[in-house]
């Protein structure tokens, strides 16, 4: 298995020549919320849009919320596309609002935005902008999958011409944070998680088996508040929710950083290596949302559901330290 | 030993580990093999019961009685995952080996299961190397029968690795995923061993050598059937040796402190591309909402294993029989 330095190299000389294009597909959400102002904070990266999604709140309040923040962070004039409110199966999507507060931003219960969303969908913006710019777009993907998979279906070159995908999804070889089986990203919908992965499309995937290593403690959030980062004190109100249902989840006196980390592993890849595999979803029965990515130690002798997918990147080991410090140091920029 | 040995019942689908597993036993003291059952895997159920009586003729043990087991799954499926490209078409490495003189005893096997649990309440281990079918069917038709087996060893499951029949799955519970969820569920004492833990035990070309030069009886009789093992792990897996999947279940039931374990709960997907799964739960993490691991009763996982001392005890008790 081979760590994709290949990749590696391109993104660092792409830094060089000029600000790479993002577009965040979002829920926020507490930890979206800090990876959207980390990103505004960010001079290597551009964000030309947001696209929103339903998942740590509806779609609706995750449009709203995404709105808000780029006001907050004095970027009022970032599209902002209002996303599918339902996964691709239908129904009523699940919502984690116990985790975020109910306005999804900690309770804090903010004015309503002056701004509005674009009139174009998410799914028609991803397009859009990746046609525009092929090859030079990259999606940090920080909810369910369901945007990026009506991209792929509407069209079929959006696998191609992206420049790279990196998801927060997914839970390899350890547990998952729904139930056992299934991390919440992709049991949002996992019949889109499944299009996405098995598109031919140049993904990173980062699971919670990777985020879950890189805490920010009880005395780090202190440390933050302390700093004179532009977000510190909006971001530090905001986590007292979030920090409270660790401590009852987990037994963690902090917060689990899955959002920031995804974002590290967009602009700092060089933090973390990476394997690569066929990696499909689970979409019925009692492991719905499970990933089960082949790590390609045996030779199969008949085909089977992995068998003629092209690989993903799979984050199988992270530099906590160095992410953690990264996540910390541009929190507390000024 | 002062204790009296441990009553066990080999559940069976031989199988060229499974023919290594059952000699281990006959020669392993702190054992009484009390039965065989049979079960369909490595090869269909009534090969699996014809080779298990050919293997207690070449033991000269044709006292253990012999009992064969379900030829369909627990939900009636006839369509099974035989392994014939692992072990030959006849099992036992493709050696044409004559007909054996035992019959099988007119019980089948979850009703053998049965009646020997009730006999012997609370001291039989079950060391079950194939699919689960026949504990399955003794748990559906005697309520008691959780309670009145000792221990259910499990050779079985991939516990946070790739399977080795696809990526999701391992052989043993692909092949009755319904059975499988039925006794990791059950309540009854429940070690589960998976491909995560057999793995680490190979045995190599060199100690292939050692067996074939000994004067073991049993040693020479597997030094003959290994080669279909071999070529198929070679070609497989590029290793040069094979993993003792059921050598290592069984050794795990004779001497537990050759493996560590957790406790925790373990459900299998019955249906979709990961059919087959064994999914642990730790009870340590706790979720927003009731899940499908919820309240269901702990098994203990494998999660080490000595590799050096159970080769070795493999190696010596097979060269000096």
């Amino acid at each position: 298995m081979s760590i994709c330095d290949g990749d590696l190299v391109d993104s660092n000389n792409s830094f060089a020549k000029q600000r790479e294009k993002i577009i965040i597909d979002t829920d926020p959400g507490i930890d979206d919320s800090m990876t959207i102002l980390m990103a505004f904070q960010t001079p290597e990266v551009e964000i030309i849009g947001l696209t929103t999604i339903f998942g740590n709140v509806t779609t609706k309040d995750a449009t709203r919320n995404a709105l808000l923040l780029c006001e907050a962070a004095g970027y009022p004039d970032v599209p902002v596309a209002e996303g599918s409110p339902e996964p691709l199966k239908g129904g009523e999507p699940r919502v984690a609002d116990f985790v975020h507060g109910s306005d999804g931003l900690g309770n804090l219960f903010l004015p309503s935005p002056n701004s509005k969303k674009i009139d174009k969908s998410a799914s028609e913006f991803l397009v859009e902008k990746v046609s525009e710019y092929p090859g030079e777009v990259s999606i940090l993907a920080l909810g369910p999958l369901t945007n990026l998979a009506l991209a792929v279906k509407r069209d079929s070159t959006f696998a191609s011409k992206v420049k790279r995908v990196v998801v927060l999804g997914g839970s390899f070889f350890a547990l998952g944070n729904v139930n056992p089986a299934a991390e919440a990203n992709i049991y949002g919908d996992p019949e889109a998680a499944d299009v996405v992965f098995t598109s031919g499309a140049n993904i990173d995937v980062v699971g919670i088996n990777i985020t879950t290593q890189v805490k920010l403690k009880d005395a780090d959030l202190e440390e933050l508040k302390q700093s004179k980062g532009k977000y510190a004190k909006f971001v530090c109100d905001m986590c007292k929710f979030y920090r409270d249902w660790h401590v009852k989840s987990d037994g963690v006196y902090g917060i689990f950083l899955h959002d920031p980390v995804s974002f590290a592993a967009l602009v700092r890849p060089e933090l973390f290596t990476f394997k690569k595999g066929v990696v499909r979803v689970e979409t019925q029965g009692i492991c719905v949302g499970h990933t089960l990515m082949d790590q390609g130690l045996k030779k199969w002798n008949t085909s089977n559901p992995w068998t003629d997918y092209s690989p993903v990147s799979v984050a199988w080991t992270v530099d906590v330290d160095e992410v953690l410090d990264y996540i910390k140091n541009t929190l507390m920029k000024p | 030993m002062a204790t009296e040995p441990k009553k066990i019942i080999i559940d069976t689908d031989p199988g060229i580990d499974d023919a290594m597993a059952i000699f281990v036993a006959l020669e392993s003291p702190e054992v009484e093999v009390i039965g065989l059952t049979t079960i369909y895997g490595n090869v269909y159920t009534t090969l699996a019961t014809r080779n298990a009586l050919h293997l207690l003729d070449i033991a000269g043990r044709t006292d253990i009685p012999v009992a064969e087991g379900s030829h369909v799954t627990i939900t009636k499926g006839t369509k099974l995952r035989i392994a014939d490209f692992v072990h030959g078409t006849d099992g036992l490495g493709n050696q044409n080996f004559p007909a054996p003189n035992g019959k099988p005893i007119e019980q089948n096997a979850a009703d053998f299961l049965v009646q020997q649990a009730s006999l012997y309440p609370g001291k039989i281990t079950v060391v079950a190397l194939g699919p689960l079918t026949n504990i399955a069917l003794a748990i559906q038709s005697d309520p008691d029968f959780v309670k009145n087996i000792g221990q259910i060893v499990v050779l079985g499951g991939a516990f946070s690795v790739n399977g080795n029949v696809n990526p999701a799955a391992e052989a043993n519970i692909f092949g009755d995923p319904d059975a499988a969820d039925i006794v990791f569920t059950s309540g009854a004492d429940v070690l589960a061993v998976g491909i995560n833990v057999t793995h680490q035990v190979v045995l190599t070309d060199f100690d292939r050598d050692e067996l074939a030069k000994s004067n073991g009886k049993y040693a020479k009789y597997l030094d003959k059937i290994l080669g279909v093992y071999f070529g198929y792990h070679h070609e497989a897996y590029s290793t040069k040796g094979v993993y003792l999947h059921d050598p290592t279940a069984l050794l795990a039931a004779v001497d537990p402190s050759l493996i560590t374990y957790t406790e925790g709960v373990v459900r299998v997907q019955t249906n979709g591309i990961t059919r087959g799964l064994t999914l642990f739960y730790n009870k340590q993490k706790r979720f927003g909402e009731v899940t499908e691991w919820s309240d269901k009763p702990s098994v203990k996982v494998a999660v080490t294993v000595d590799a050096p001392r159970v080769l070795k005890l493999v190696m010596e008790r097979l060269i000096n029989s």
